[in-house]
């Protein structure tokens, strides 16, 4: 045990050092917490398109899929390249899918499950939903770039979940 | 406490046998229809791996290290009955579970959410083993007032403090999947109701389910804290401080529950943004970790010779298994906490949202602090418990440092393919080629990491389990019997110290406390307090958001489809 005691001046003068560190250490924590927080706080007010939002709740889950929207609307046409879309998840796929749509469509998805919860990724973007039965829940995206986009759904719904792809194809605004 | 151990790694080693699989399944190798007389699926296979280790290992762990720990430090006897009675709730809830899981009737992955619906055995089984959990809460309750009452005035040693800090955080926090099982999903799996509201069930499960975090970093946080820096051969730096971060991460850690929740409907973005401001601050006590037990350390190598920016870290004993595997587990802990922070921040989480960016980020967390901690705990406890000396010291560096090497590359993996989208919990490898290959072929170098990574930790479960073993029955019995590291803290007035004489198992171990209070210290006493404020914040955090879903139920039938 000789090496454990350097003598008590240098456990002394560590501990005045360590305490002085500790203060300096707190505050930038602090600091950086907070800017952190603002940040964030300031991103979340000003993107709002990505945020999802609650919209109806039905007491039967298989309620929302049987109105019209959802079942012949399906993909609405709002504005000149905006559509809304009624999206229904259901074992074990999405529909509508595909859909195709212009460069540069802005889309409102309105998602809901018809029987256990799914996930509503869309692969390249920040669409990212849980889709809840008895809930419909939405989200706007505008897709600026063309190609085609993976629906995965990211919620664990089952034997087949890995295979709940759907597809979105933007095809490029070429002809004016 | 060595039934305590022996479940909990017993779990782990059928978890975590499990794991590679799931890692070659992020590779592109279906290895299940190989094991189809076992496992049925994927999906079985992860509910047993995710109940296992997340559940069955760190509860055993934690209720038998949070009572043996602070017993031995105030040198007083546990109520026997008691903890036993916790541990056979906790057995008979495992083994319910076992049975369920392993029938594949009830495959839901270890957060169960209807309309998924796992059969009574399940439910039930996960209740006994939630109830079970917090068994340690009045036995450390009962400990503490004997002895303050024999010591009127003192402040209750460290150790103690930090364990019943973690329990009765854990205490409010397991309200909310209690409430679930027995409110909604027992009644549910035994017929008495048809149907359940799903995002009740989530809200609750998150309730319990964020916290649970905590309840699994605060153990490894016990014995950073309490024994560590003896074990490297030095001193606690600040004692307050380490009150001070346990009480910061109960009354952080539970009303933020919901931002798991962020991409749910259903949400206000006001709630939303609260959350976030909380759910950063949560960094806090984290932080003061780092520092404190960073200088601890320092201390602990400049105190064994070590000089210069980088020579206290190689001084450390890192021949040592026991100090290694927490040094190691302690880095692991910085890349998980800066990952931490993406996903509080609410634009990132969009992106990384269900992709296994998350199970990278848990498995840098509680898949190496605390599995790594844990281990590290046994290679002096198994030894201190039954008398026997480490079978191999080699190998069980061996098991620390490949453990560390294969989480890297795996949570590297894991992280990066989670920014391509490559989602989690899925059976990927099941798809046909050419699907796999247009979905995730973009993701392949980080894809073939995360499976490489598996092989790596399979290894190192490997050479654990044969020390671990190998130990119990094969060890060389020795007279001596090596004691509790408990840590001393340092300092003049602001710390309290714990300086205890290093005492054998027959002497119960005496406590010298310091005469000088730190008013910090003293201010924290007060845990009834604490505890009473963070349960209002909680409940004003999760009314409004129950409300509006307790208004509009959904009657939701149940589903069987694995
Ligand atoms: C032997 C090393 C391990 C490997 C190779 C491994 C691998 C994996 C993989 C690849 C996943 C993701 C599965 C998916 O999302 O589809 C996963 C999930 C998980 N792992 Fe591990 N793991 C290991 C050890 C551990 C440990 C030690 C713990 C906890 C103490 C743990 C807890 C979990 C949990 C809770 C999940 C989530 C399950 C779910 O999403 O349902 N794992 N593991
Ligand atoms: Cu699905
Ligand atoms: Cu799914």
């Amino acid at each position: 045990m000789n090496t454990q005691s350097p003598g008590p001046d240098f456990e002394h003068a560590f501990h005045r050092s360590a305490e002085r560190h500790e203060r300096v250490w707190i505050f930038c924590v602090v600091t950086m917490l907070l800017l952190l927080t603002a940040g964030t706080m300031f991103y979340a007010v000003y993107d709002y398109g990505v945020v999802t939002k609650g919209a109806a709740f039905h007491a039967d889950p298989t309620a929302p899929a049987r109105e019209t929207a959802f079942q012949d609307g399906r993909v609405i046409q709002t504005g000149p390249n905006a559509y809304s879309v009624y999206m229904v998840g259901h074992l074990w796929m999405w529909s509508p899918s595909p859909i195709h749509v212009k460069q540069g469509a802005a889309i409102t998805f309105y998602v809901t499950s018809t029987d256990v919860l799914h996930g509503f990724e869309v692969q390249g973007t920040t669409i990212n939903l849980t889709a809840v039965p008895g809930i419909v829940g939405t989200v706007s995206y505008n897709f600026s770039h063309p190609g085609t986009y993976h629906i995965i759904c990211n919620e664990f719904c089952g034997i087949e979940h890995q295979a709940m792809i759907g597809r979105i194809i933007v095809d490029p605004a070429t002809r004016s | 406490m060595l039934a305590f151990l022996i479940a909990g790694f017993t779990a782990l080693m059928i978890g975590a046998s499990i794991g590679p699989l799931q890692a070659l399944n992020y590779g592109g190798i279906n290895a299940y229809p190989a094991l189809h007389p076992v496992l049925k699926s994927y999906y079985q296979g992860l509910t047993i791996h995710g109940v296992l280790n997340g559940y069955v290992f760190t509860f055993f762990i934690t209720s038998g290290l949070l009572v043996y720990l602070p017993a031995r430090e105030l040198g007083l006897h546990p109520n026997l009955l008691l903890w036993r009675s916790g541990f056979v709730l906790m057995a008979a809830g495992a083994l319910m579970l076992l049975w369920s899981m392993f029938d594949n009737s009830s495959s839901v992955l270890w957060t169960f959410y209807p309309p998924l619906q796992a059969s009574a055995v399940f439910y039930l089984g996960m209740t006994l083993l939630s109830i079970g959990s917090i068994v340690p809460l009045p036995i450390l309750l009962e400990m503490r007032a004997t002895w303050k009452h024999r010591r009127r005035g003192e402040l209750t040693p460290l150790v103690t403090y930090m364990s019943l800090v973690t329990m009765l955080m854990w205490g409010l926090a397991s309200i909310g999947a209690v409430a679930e099982l027995l409110l909604q999903l027992d009644p549910w799996a035994l017929g008495f109701t048809s149907t359940v509201d799903p995002i009740i069930g989530r809200t609750l499960f998150w309730l319990t389910g964020h916290p649970i975090v905590y309840f699994w970093l605060m153990p490894a946080y016990v014995s950073w804290y309490g024994l560590l820096s003896r074990q490297a051969g030095g001193k606690l730096v600040s004692d307050p401080m380490a009150r001070l971060t346990f009480v910061l991460l109960f009354v952080f850690s539970l009303p933020v529950g919901s931002h798991h929740q962020f991409d749910d409907p259903g949400f206000s973005p006001i709630w939303r943004g609260i959350l976030v401001a909380l759910t950063m601050s949560v960094a806090l006590p984290s932080l003061i970790t780092a520092f404190t037990i960073g200088l601890s350390l320092e201390f602990a190598g400049r105190v064994r010779g070590g000089k210069g920016w980088f020579g206290w870290f190689r001084a450390l004993p890192w021949s040592n298994p026991g100090v290694a595997g927490q040094v190691l587990a302690a880095i692991t802990f910085i890349f998980g906490g800066a990952t931490g922070v993406v996903q509080g921040s609410w634009q990132l989480d969009n992106i990384v949202h269900n992709t296994i960016f998350i199970p990278g980020h848990f498995h840098v967390t509680v898949g190496s602090v605390t599995a790594m901690t844990f281990m590290a705990v046994s290679f002096w406890m198994v030894p201190h418990l039954t008398g026997r000396s480490l079978i191999s010291r080699r190998l069980a560096l061996a098991s620390v440092w490949l453990w560390f090497a294969g989480m890297s590359i795996f949570a590297l993996g894991m992280h990066w393919a989670g920014l391509f989208g490559v989602p989690r919990r899925a059976w990927i490898s099941a798809l046909p080629p050419s699907e796999y290959h247009t979905l995730y072929g973009m993701a392949h170098v980080p894809l073939a990491l995360v499976a490489i990574g598996g092989v790596v930790l399979w290894l190192a479960t490997f050479c654990f389990y044969v020390v671990f073993f190998g130990t119990i029955l094969f060890g060389s019995r020795g007279t001596y019997r090596e004691p509790i590291p408990f840590a001393r803290a340092f300092g003049g007035r602001e710390s309290y110290a714990i300086d205890l004489p290093l005492t054998d198992e027959t002497t119960p171990v005496g406590i010298v406390a310091h005469p000088a209070l730190s008013p910090l210290a003293r201010t924290l006493e007060h845990v009834g307090l604490i505890t009473l404020g963070t349960a209002v914040v909680t409940a004003a955090a999760y009314i409004p958001i129950l409300w509006p879903f307790v208004h509009h139920l959904t009657h939701a039938p149940g589903w069987i489809v694995w």
